[in-house]
């Protein structure tokens, strides 16, 4: 699996998440990954804005987006847009992807487009594309939509709006410039100027004629008046079915004497927000939510499952656990071949205190959509019985990884599948020493390393190596192994990769309307 | 008669030995010993003038001990380093007026603690003369430092900034490698660290949450930042440790007999090293509340504190 010379980069390019790991502050790692941005941009711009296209996170195709946006595109032709696409193509992209995240997570969709702003240390990017992106982006879209949008987002959807069409238009536009707003924001909605005002904290016309396509909002005001008077039967009439985020701030502001679990249960919570907060929830007093784990990622119900088991918390443990095994017999399977999974549950595989355990529940995640895995090897870690009489381990104690491999070695299973951050410390060396013996005396098996600890310090790419000839498959999440696969096939073959990506984008944006950006 | 049973260290045992190049680190294993306060309730508070530092004890019913040349860095201020351990009385604060400016030309009080870390351990012997130590002179440590910075090109003009060192990216890097190459084990309390098989420190902290807080300050800011410079001055010899011959042909089960001898030995052959360390001299330099401290000097021109609550040895932080 080696990586063409000229084009140093891996995977993990597509994977980055600005928090920092077990060992490594998070500049560290962003400064490696920038410089391989940086690389595949200058060395095919093309190619660049095709990988996107893959799986990856949410940050890493904003700063590559945001890349695209920062330069502007000055050729045209075969040598910059294959004959397969269009010369929108760029443009096509960004817009996909930004969609695409949207659906799935909408809060980081935001965030990239902040990032445009200046958000999370970008350099501001404001020219005729983002412009349009952005605005295109907030408003294009029904009223019912755009009614819980503005409410949901105002403080970054103002940012965006000012950032997009700056002090002195806005200004015009919320006092009344008819033209201006038709020419940037009517375009989009014809009614959206309640909105403009409430982003830009003026009060709309709170008449049903002149905010009646905008419920939310009028209640947003309506909850606000409350809070300022202090008028807590009114408060509480409005702050139902209004965003937690929104009553706990406008109750923390105004001091309203309302306690907190009353606002658990009436306000509302995203399905992902009502996993995260149940602790939360419960510290309060309020009754709990009935949370439906079933439909839960499977990453997220092993958060919630060790979480729960590390504080003692044996509440609905059984109920995850059960959530655990129904999602992971649901999902998707991705077959490497009959296999045997190692996974180091040693102290480091812990990760950051930013992401605490991420390391480990991404192994854990990995294995639930492996398909064909004859057995399972802990390496290190420490086995604790959960409320619920189930035995689980924790990461912990040294990494000898050796063992495993002996162990997996030993069942003559074609494909090992090793989940390791790749730091081996007893005794550094024993995993390369072990395989090296094996390799070198006839034993035949396939040896495939995931990574899910980034690392700055890795001899190449991304990731720490346990031997040479293995190149780790970085993975932050365990819903990218496809695009690693891909990635690593196809890097040996730049031509290759581009047709495949074409190919790809035909599959995925070649039904949908090209929109000028 | 080993160095343990010398200071009267018992019930402590040795976990799997680990290793990253040069370094290697046989964690010590045990149960907690006295009744220390949490590490978690003992706060660096501030500098209240240069070579003053102040810590506070939240705990109200145990003293709380400062691990030897324990070193706050900040931004706009001067970092300091403890001139050794120190005790803190039940639900008290107290300050430490014979500690080291390591920022010569840095101007400014420190009011908490922004980065964290233990004074490599070159600098650390330096304090072992009770003399040093014991003395309230703020810069008392400044021309150690430049020497200990010189030829590591890092830094301007010589100064004797000790941040210089530690804010390099690439050797911050290679710290954090460090940091990254060693776990603490379950019940670890602390640690023999071996460069080239050559002991140079034992840290024997009161509990595994004790050690569990400190080691990365130990084993990155102490002894990586030790290991690193000498490498970086081509003052060291590279090698790791020599892995055990497998003989071709040997089946699954040969293999991983070897492998396990080979790594249940190894700590076997380790361990005799520090039979050899001996105490030389034994000055006593505080009581505070039940904790007494003594100054530990060793055959090999090392040393280091121990501090005993009674009888019991509690804390052990010993350079070589």
């Amino acid at each position: 699996m080696a990586s063409t010379p000229a084009l140093k980069i891996d995977s993990g390019i597509l994977q980055y998440v600005p928090k920092g790991q077990f060992y490594e502050a998070s500049d560290a790692q962003f400064t490696a990954v920038m410089s391989m941005w940086k690389h595949l941009f200058k060395f095919d711009r093309t190619l660049f804005s095709l990988i996107t296209l893959l799986g990856g996170t949410g940050f890493s195709k904003g700063a590559m987006n945001h890349m695209l946006l920062a330069n502007s595109q000055t050729g045209t032709g075969t040598d910059l847009v294959p004959s397969a696409l269009p010369e929108e193509f760029e443009k096509n992209i960004i817009r996909y992807n930004l969609e695409k995240l949207s659906e799935e997570r909408f809060a980081r969709a935001i965030k990239n487009l902040m990032m445009l702003a200046g958000g999370e240390g970008f350099v501001k990017v404001n020219n005729a594309r983002t412009r349009k992106l952005i605005l295109e982006f907030i408003f294009s879209r029904d009223n019912k939509n755009l009614d819980s949008l503005a409410v949901n987002f105002k403080t970054k959807l103002r940012k965006l709006v000012r950032h997009a069409l700056g002090k002195q238009t806005i200004h015009k536009i919320v006092n009344g410039d008819e033209d201006l707003f038709q020419k940037w924001i009517g375009r989009y909605n014809r009614l959206a100027l309640p909105v403009v005002e409430h982003l830009f904290d003026k009060q709309p016309q709170l008449r049903a004629k002149a905010t009646g396509n905008f419920p939310l909002i009028r209640q947003y005001w309506y909850m606000k008046k409350a809070a300022a008077e202090g008028n807590v039967e009114n408060f509480k009439k409005y702050m139902k079915g209004m965003p937690q985020r929104t009553v706990i701030g406008f109750r923390n502001s105004f001091k309203v004497p309302i306690a907190l679990s009353e606002i658990y249960e009436k306000s509302t919570m995203s399905d992902r927000e009502s996993l995260q907060s149940e602790a939360a929830v419960k510290r309060s007093g309020a009754k709990a939510v009935e949370i439906n784990y079933k439909k839960h990622d499977v990453y997220d119900l092993w958060k919630s499952f060790y979480f729960k088991v590390l504080s003692g918390d044996p509440e609905n443990v059984d109920k995850i656990a059960e959530a655990i095994d129904y999602v992971s017999s649901k999902a998707e399977k991705i077959s490497l071949g009959e296999c045997v999974v190692i996974i180091d549950a040693s102290r480091s595989m812990v990760g950051s205190d930013e992401r605490k355990l991420h390391p480990f529940l991404t192994s854990l995640s990995v294995l639930s959509i492996l398909d064909d895995v004859k057995e399972v090897i802990y390496v290190g870690g420490k086995t604790v019985e959960t409320p619920i009489g189930r035995n689980v381990v924790i990461p912990m104690n040294h990494t000898d990884l050796w063992k495993g491999l002996i162990r997996a070695v030993k069942t003559k299973v074609p494909n090992i599948i090793v989940l390791s951050d790749g730091y081996e410390n007893a005794v550094k060396g024993m995993f390369k020493h072990a395989y090296d013996y094996f390799k070198n005396n006839g034993r035949v098996f396939n040896l495939i390393h995931m990574n899910p600890v980034f690392s700055a310090e890795a001899k190449s790419g991304t990731a720490r190596m346990l031997t040479p000839d293995v190149k780790p498959l970085p993975l932050s999440d365990y819903r990218h192994i496809e695009t690693e696969l891909i990635f690593n096939r196809i890097l040996e073959n730049k031509e290759m990769v581009k047709a495949l990506l074409v190919n790809k984008y035909q599959k995925l944006l070649g039904g949908i309307k090209d929109v000028t950006i | 008669m080993s160095l343990f049973d010398q200071l009267g260290f018992s019930g402590i045992g040795i976990g799997p030995v680990q290793s990253e190049d040069e370094m290697t680190v046989i964690p010590i294993v045990g149960s907690t010993r006295g009744d220390v306060a949490r590490p978690q309730n003992l706060q660096f508070q501030r500098t209240t003038s240069y070579g003053t530092m102040v810590f506070e004890n939240k705990d109200n019913d145990h003293e709380a001990i400062i691990p030897s040349n324990f070193m706050v860095r900040g931004r706009g201020a001067q970092d300091h380093a403890m001139a050794g351990s120190g005790v803190v009385r039940k639900g008290q604060s107290r300050s430490f007026t014979n500690a080291c400016c390591v920022e010569e030309s840095q101007g400014g009080l420190l009011r908490g603690a922004e980065k964290q870390d233990v004074l490599p351990v070159e600098l650390r012997k330096v304090l072992l003369d009770t003399s040093i130590r014991s003395e309230d002179r703020y810069s008392k440590l400044w021309g150690k430092i430049s020497g200990w910075l010189r030829g590591l090109n890092v830094g301007s003009g010589g100064r004797a900034h000790i941040g210089d060192f530690y804010d390099t990216p690439a050797i911050g890097d290679a710290l954090e490698n460090f940091a990254a190459a060693f776990e603490p084990v379950q019940n670890q309390i602390g640690a023999v660290i071996m460069f080239n098989g050559v002991p140079v420190g034992i840290e024997i902290m009161p509990s595994a949450e004790h050690w569990e807080v400190y080691w990365k300050y130990l084993i990155r800011g102490c002894y990586g930042a030790e290991l690193v410079r000498l490498k970086m001055l081509g003052k060291i010899r590279p090698s790791a440790l020599v892995l055990p011959n497998i003989p071709e042909g040997s089946d699954d089960n040969k293999v991983e007999e070897i492998m396990d001898s080979f790594a249940s030995h190894i700590q076997q052959e380790l361990l005799p090293l520090l039979e050899g360390i001996q105490i030389k001299s034994q000055t006593s330099l505080d009581q505070t509340g039940s904790m007494r401290t003594t100054l530990l000097r060793t055959d090999s021109d090392g040393g280091g504190d121990l501090v005993q609550q009674g009888d019991e040895p509690v804390y052990l932080s010993l350079v070589l």
